[in-house]
């Protein structure tokens, strides 16, 4: 009975599978080139196995935040142009918790899950009242506010104003510093968890719901869906994974920039899934993964000056690759199996 | 026999700025029957159907549903009291497949829709519902071709199965043969038919195809400029001189 349904299940998701496996070795394989043993990676004692766990944390962060954004934006259908704000206040939130007040870890995480509901109502609250456009616009005006709020120098004390957040001790079992490759799996194991939710979530009857609104609101309605709601149920999950990766982005690096609150980071999260494929969640993963060591690799064989290439890799990708990297894929995968499946008709017996 | 009223609408009237789409409308639709309502283009028929559904709010008048007054209920209520309604303009998920539309009507009255933990296919009970319609209006065997894809009448038939998949009491039909092709209309006016006949339903219908409608309906209402001209029995409005002169332009011969 088992067997049935467990190897069914490791066939579909092979894929996925060999990837979670190439992650967890990782950081025990860049080891070896760096002449240390498994055991000595375990204890935290190769420096170059550090930096790529260092990088690839980052990546995991990048991709959580940029599912948050594929969820509402490539599921629901709903542009906003205020995700950072979903991300800020995570990192913010976190920063501001430990180090002013002195909060624990998972009391840190209560508050800021309740502030994720709340940013999502606040987002939430307009949906019914403004469409398209006009939903990007508004979400811009609410973030620009929070933005303007974090540089303002009356809440320097706790935001640090435009130089941005600084001297937050993250907590010892999961420092960066001495604790890095737990913090490595510790992100990867939450990167997975919400990635499968999400996978769950959009084939749900919900999500299913929410697919249909962005094909088609109207006759959504007509169905009989009062679509609020089920916009509401895509934002409140959007909003507390970009929270959770915000708190995770304070956690590896206790510098919280300013920049995470503006405009440029919700371009971060479209960029990220128009690279990857709006709409398919895999497409969030790869387009983390190519947006985070284009970035890095540029910016350290070419310099700052490297952004020039970077935005000319990202046309020629939009130019070449419409449908993202990994919704190309999809649509020619397609293309080939119908081409087989014509052979077989052509030459098989009916 | 049966003549209680399930729809009634009372001096219902809609304004565009100067413009009177539908002015002051009353008319009463007898349960278990086909009612069909016929007007030259501009008459109001889309805007009145669009009244009834709750798409827009009337300036004025009432819309009452088996005694009770739905008039300014949102449109995703509509369906819930059982009324379904098609569009003139194809309305469905156009890069859905055809099982997914047709999954998306079913599932939409049930209990499960926050479900979000389960997977969709799970809810036995919504793909077999869409089974049997997808059966019904015929669509079997396109149903995991993506909706877009299909021809055009398919697409009407498949628009048909959205609101037959829940099951409602009223169907409101705006132009269903809208742009199929001649061949195609008969079998789908007689799936119309037969929908209404066995399923205890009341159909109201806006069809240009005379022919179509004069064969089909019991109940006729003539829009002519937001008002009713006439309302009657096919052969009434048939023999009725204004609207021989207001629509049919007395170019129309019965071939009964």
């Amino acid at each position: 009975m088992a067997k049935n349904r467990f190897f069914p299940t490791l066939k579909s998701n092979g894929g996925m599978l060999v990837t979670l496996a190439v992650f967890i070795l990782l950081p025990f394989i860049v080891g070896l080139f760096d002449g240390a043993s498994p055991a000595q990676v375990w204890i935290n004692g190769s420096g170059q196995s550090k930096f790529i766990q260092g990088l690839a944390i980052e990546i995991f962060i990048l991709a959580l935040y940029a599912l948050s954004y594929d969820l509402i934006f490539g599921f629901t259908g709903l542009l906003s142009f205020g995700h950072s704000m979903f991300f800020a206040v995570g990192a913010y939130g976190t920063g501001i918790l430990l180090k002013n007040f002195g909060f624990s870890l998972p009391a840190t995480f209560g508050v800021i899950f309740l502030a994720g509901i709340l940013q999502a109502l606040l987002f939430g609250m307009v949906l019914p009242r403004v469409k398209g456009i006009t939903f990007a616009l508004v979400t811009l005006g609410m973030a620009s506010v929070f933005h303007v709020l974090v540089i303002s120098s009356e809440l320097g004390p706790y935001t640090g104003s435009d130089v941005g957040l600084q001297g937050v001790v993250p907590p010892e079992f999961i420092s960066p510093a001495s604790q890095r490759l737990r913090l490595y799996f510790v992100t990867l194991a939450v990167l997975i968890l919400v990635f499968m939710l999400y996978k769950r979530f959009v084939n749900s009857p919900t999500g299913r719901v929410c697919t249909a609104i962005r094909e088609n609101e109207g006759r959504a309605l007509m169905l009989g869906y009062n679509t609020f709601y089920f916009k509401l149920a895509a934002l409140a999950l959007s909003s507390l994974t970009a929270a959770l990766a915000g708190m995770l982005h304070t956690i590896y690096q206790p510098i919280v920039s300013p920049n995470v609150a503006g405009l440029g980071y919700t371009v971060t999260a479209l960029l990220i899934i128009l690279i990857g494929g709006v709409g398919t969640l895999n497409g969030a993963l790869v387009g983390a993964v190519v947006f985070r060591l284009l970035d890095y690799g540029l910016r350290r064989y070419i310099g700052e000056s490297a952004s020039f290439i970077n935005g000319a890799v990202y046309v020629a990708i939009v130019l070449f690759l419409p449908f993202g990297i990994v919704g190309t894929w999809r649509l020619k995968s397609a293309q080939v199996k119908q081409g087989w499946e014509r052979l077989a008709k052509l030459f098989g017996s009916r | 026999m049966d003549s209680e009223i399930i729809f009634e609408t009372v001096k219902l009237r809609k304004e565009f700025g100067a413009l009177v789409a539908v002015d002051d409308v009353s008319i009463k639709v007898r349960r278990n029957t086909l009612h069909a309502i016929i007007g030259p283009n501009g008459a109001g028929k889309t805007t009145f159907f669009n009244l009834l559904s709750g798409n827009i709010e009337p300036t004025s008048g009432q819309v009452i549903y088996k005694g009770r007054d739905i008039t300014h209920q949102p449109v995703h209520r509509t369906i819930h009291f059982g009324i379904g309604r098609s569009f003139q303009i194809t309305n469905i998920f156009p890069n859905l497949t055809v099982f997914e539309n047709v999954r998306l009507a079913c599932q939409a009255l049930g209990a499960d829709n926050f479900k979000f933990w389960r997977a969709a296919p799970a809810f036995q009970k919504y793909e077999q519902r869409t089974w049997e319609v997808l059966e019904r209006v015929g669509l079997k065997d396109r149903a995991f071709t993506l909706a877009r894809t299909l021809p055009h009448g398919d697409q009407r038939k498949l628009e048909l199965g959205m609101i037959l998949a829940p099951d409602p009491e009223v169907l409101l039909l705006d132009e269903p043969t809208a742009g199929m092709a001649a061949e195609q209309v008969p079998e789908l006016i007689a799936l119309i038919q037969e929908i209404q006949r066995a399923g205890d339903k009341t159909v109201m219908l806006v069809e240009h195809n005379m022919n179509v409608v004069m064969s089909v309906s019991d109940t006729i209402t003539v829009m002519h400029l937001g008002q009713v001209l006439a309302e009657g029995t096919p052969s009434e409005i048939a023999a009725n001189k204004e609207v021989q002169t207001a629509y049919l332009g007395g170019l129309y011969e019965l071939n009964v």
